[in-house]
């Protein structure tokens, strides 16, 4: 941007500087008199010094710089080697690993496998009261067992799908290459059926 | 001089009207806090306050110690930013 090539009616360079420069004076005026008000009226109402506090209680609260303390100065792994009691099992689980380890122990978790360890239950006992029945009916009884349990597999199979996100995955297998999914895991195979 | 007067009312007056100047005043606020000036003015304040005492300190007593202060302390980068903005204002609009 030349201004010597610009023919300006009136004006010549160096006044359009100094107009300029005027320009900017305004401006940083402008500026520290917004600052005074603003502090001056701080002032007046009170609230200039609020975030000045007092030496006694900046040293309360400064930040801690301690091996094995947060900066609050509190101590963060205290609770790591605690032990708890599990109140399923009555073992004593490391406070870190307690959560993990009642989902598996109560079977109440996504990979607590729940069904299998109760058809594992109720199959020894169905096992131990058919045997103690009768010892003739015993294909009779064998394809009751295995059929109940079939059927009891099934129903929990059914049982589980509304409640876990594993429907989602039969669905998937079965109907892959129709429209878009009705859940919200599939970013790229969504893209890819667009295609 | 009043050809000149007249010039410079003129373009005050575009800069006013056209936002330019509204602009340029934010542009400056928003550089001058980021580089800190404001604070350390602030700070500034601070000692004319504890001087004339937080009752009697008036508008008059900050202008009089913050302005020339404030001047002196803009950093050259956003004084050289501020001056282009204007100049470059200047050489599309003065003719």
């Amino acid at each position: 941007m030349k201004m010597e090539d610009m023919s300006l009616s009136g004006l010549d360079n160096t006044k359009l500087e100094a107009l300029a420069q005027d320009i900017y004076s305004d401006l940083v005026e402008d500026a520290c008199l917004g600052l005074c008000f603003e502090v001056h009226r701080a002032v007046k109402q009170g609230y200039f010094f609020l975030d000045d506090t007092d030496q006694e209680s900046m040293k309360d609260f400064e930040i801690v710089d301690q091996p094995g303390v947060d900066i609050f100065g509190q101590v963060y792994n205290q609770w790591k080697n605690k032990e708890c009691v599990c109140p399923n099992c009555n073992r004593s689980i490391a406070a870190s690993r307690f959560a993990p380890h009642l989902e598996k122990c109560l079977g109440m978790g996504r990979n607590s496998s729940r069904i299998a360890n109760r058809r594992i239950a109720s199959s020894n006992n169905m096992n131990n009261k058919s045997e103690s029945d009768q010892e003739d009916n015993d294909d009779v009884n064998d394809n009751d067992w295995s059929y109940g349990s079939e059927k009891k597999a099934k129903k929990r199979k059914s049982d589980k799908n509304p409640n876990s996100p594993r429907r989602s995955k039969s669905v998937k297998h079965k109907n892959v290459l129709l429209g878009p999914k009705p859940c919200c895991r599939s970013g790229s195979s969504v893209r890819a059926v667009e295609r | 001089m009043s050809k000149d007067s007249k010039m410079r009312a003129t373009i005050n007056q575009k800069l006013t009207e056209m936002g330019e100047r509204e602009r340029l005043k934010e542009l400056l606020r928003s550089k001058l806090t980021e580089c800190g000036w404001r604070d350390q003015l602030k700070a500034h304040c601070k000692d004319v306050i504890k001087e004339k005492g937080l009752e009697h300190v008036t508008v008059e007593d900050l202008v009089v110690e913050i302005t020339p202060k404030g001047r002196v302390l803009v950093p050259d980068s956003v004084k050289k930013e501020l001056l282009q903005r204007i100049r470059a204002f200047l050489a599309q609009h003065a003719t």
